[in-house]
């Protein structure tokens, strides 16, 4: 097949802007669409790649730690270089070659900042100056300011967060497109694939204040997408943050992200197939039961069925 | 949202129209209907884009779909052809296609440079719009614009090596 370079470049355009959640120009799209079929193919071969990305079962869960010079228990890191290789998505022998790469980005922000990272498995709790304390779970970063102690930012992975509540200074947690407040107490976060899940055990959590306003009660449980959608579902409030204690309890969730979940939580590396990933998940697991039981139990509760390789188990229909 | 698709109904079968639905865009159209009506939806800033969108988005999974059974079917013929082997596993087939292709990916990412991958890695995964990415990394919009391309460019022959292989 011939690919004409200019009608590539043009469906990548659309690609790309269309990436914009606000991006509202499909009619102009529709037009050039119908122009000619190689728009079309063009354009679906790259939006397919582009969704594939996405789908590709290793980027869901972050790597294992990296070969590096990581001091064991320090997972407070200082807020610069190293973040290239502890990127989710790099098998281990690459990220390895990634590392001592130095990421320009960072040097760009605020110098008080701090991040917080865990390998998969490992989780790390924040003591912060108010009073205030977070869990980060495995596989996650967090970003903090030792300015501003009332605002975190999740950039990946899951945090439950138990906030002293101050009525004159509302504790804020950015994660990706969602802006999330506090009016009470004890919330779970979690940042994966686009997707931005609050549950709320105690007290409660205002999404976006200034734009949708959704307030999110205890035993609430609200999935915003970076693409504007939100939706609102129950969750047993004293389910939330049960990874802290290796009590995993879920009432309808997508099995992909309970997979991620346990991989977080656990260490074990769990991946899904895209066709298992939206399977509904109703159950509760236990972490402590050893990891063939574990991914035992998830199987035949999800029915799936769990196949092991090289360093990991995949789940699939 | 049943409103907002009844009054759009005929812009929507056009836009199904200019992916190619051909014949079949009446079909999609009420496909479309189910997707968005059976999905509870919190509030939705600009519902024609919303519904735009969620076409866009069924007309890219049909396509992904055909590709994917068609590429199956392949993998099947020629499994078949080559030992007489038993039946190869399609989802553990699929897994490893998907994890041999990451790597390729990854590599060519990887070979682009660092301020390229990076660039990608936060647009692609992290969701970071460009301008804000432009600011990270201390360069013009129009390089990271560039970047981008370029990342996508080598991604795309990654997958159509894979694909003929």
């Amino acid at each position: 097949m011939t690919h004409d370079p200019r009608i590539e470049a043009a469906a990548l355009d659309w690609v790309v802007r269309q990436r914009d959640p606000a991006f509202e120009q499909w009619e102009e799209f529709a037009d050039w669409m119908a122009q000619d079929p190689a728009h079309q193919e063009a354009y679906f071969e790259l939006a397919a790649l582009d969704a594939e990305l996405a789908d590709l079962p290793a980027p869901a869960e972050p790597a294992a730690p990296a070969a590096n010079d990581d001091p064991a228990d320090d997972n407070i890191v200082p807020f610069a270089p190293r973040r290239a290789n502890r990127r989710a998505w790099l098998t281990g022998a690459i990220a390895a070659s990634l590392v001592g790469m130095v990421s320009i980005g960072v040097l760009n922000r605020p110098s008080d900042s701090y991040r917080v990272e865990t390998a998969l498995g490992e989780t790390h709790e924040v003591k912060l100056a108010d009073g205030s304390r977070i869990s980060v779970n495995g596989g996650s970063s967090i970003l903090l300011s030792h300015a501003d102690p009332r605002k975190a930012v999740l950039e990946r992975g899951q945090a439950l967060f138990h906030v002293v509540h101050r009525e004159d200074a509302p504790f804020r947690v950015t994660a990706g497109e969602a802006e999330l407040v506090d009016i009470g107490t004890v919330f779970d976060v979690t940042r994966i694939d686009g997707r931005t899940v609050v549950a709320v055990s105690e007290g409660a959590v205002v999404y976006n204040p200034a734009k949708d306003n959704v307030r999110v009660d205890p035993g609430r449980r609200l999935v915003a997408r970076d693409n504007g959608a939100v939706r609102l579902g129950a969750v047993n409030p004293e389910a939330v943050g049960g990874w802290q204690h290796g009590q995993l309890v879920y009432d309808g969730v997508p099995l992909g992200d309970v997979a991620a979940e346990i991989s977080r939580t656990t260490g074990i590396r769990l991946r899904t197939t895209p066709a298992a990933a939206s399977i509904t998940f109703r159950g509760a697991l236990q972490t402590s039961t050893g990891e063939a039981n574990l991914v035992d139990d998830l199987a035949a509760l999800s029915g799936t069925r769990a196949t092991q390789e090289s360093g990991g188990w995949t789940l699939s229909k | 949202m049943d409103a907002v698709l009844l009054a759009h109904r005929a812009q929507l079968i056009r836009f199904l129209e200019s992916h190619g639905a051909g014949d079949a865009a009446e079909d999609l159209f009420q496909e479309l209907w189910m997707r968005v009506t059976q999905r509870p939806t919190g509030p939705v800033a600009n519902p024609l884009a919303y519904l735009y969108r969620a076409a866009n988005n069924l007309m890219v999974d049909r396509y992904r779909a055909d590709r994917q059974s068609r590429v199956r079917d392949q993998a099947w013929t020629e499994a078949r052809g080559g030992m007489d082997e038993a039946a190869p596993d399609p989802n553990a087939e699929e897994t490893l296609i998907a994890r041999e292709q990451l790597a390729r990916m990854d590599a060519a990412l990887s070979a682009l440079g660092e301020r390229v991958s990076r660039c990608f890695r936060r647009f692609r995964l992290d969701g970071i719009p460009q301008k804000q990415i432009a600011v990270e990394l201390g360069v013009s919009l129009s390089t990271v614009e560039a970047d981008l391309r370029r990342a996508y460019a080598a991604l795309l022959v990654v997958r159509r090596q894979s694909d003929d292989a």
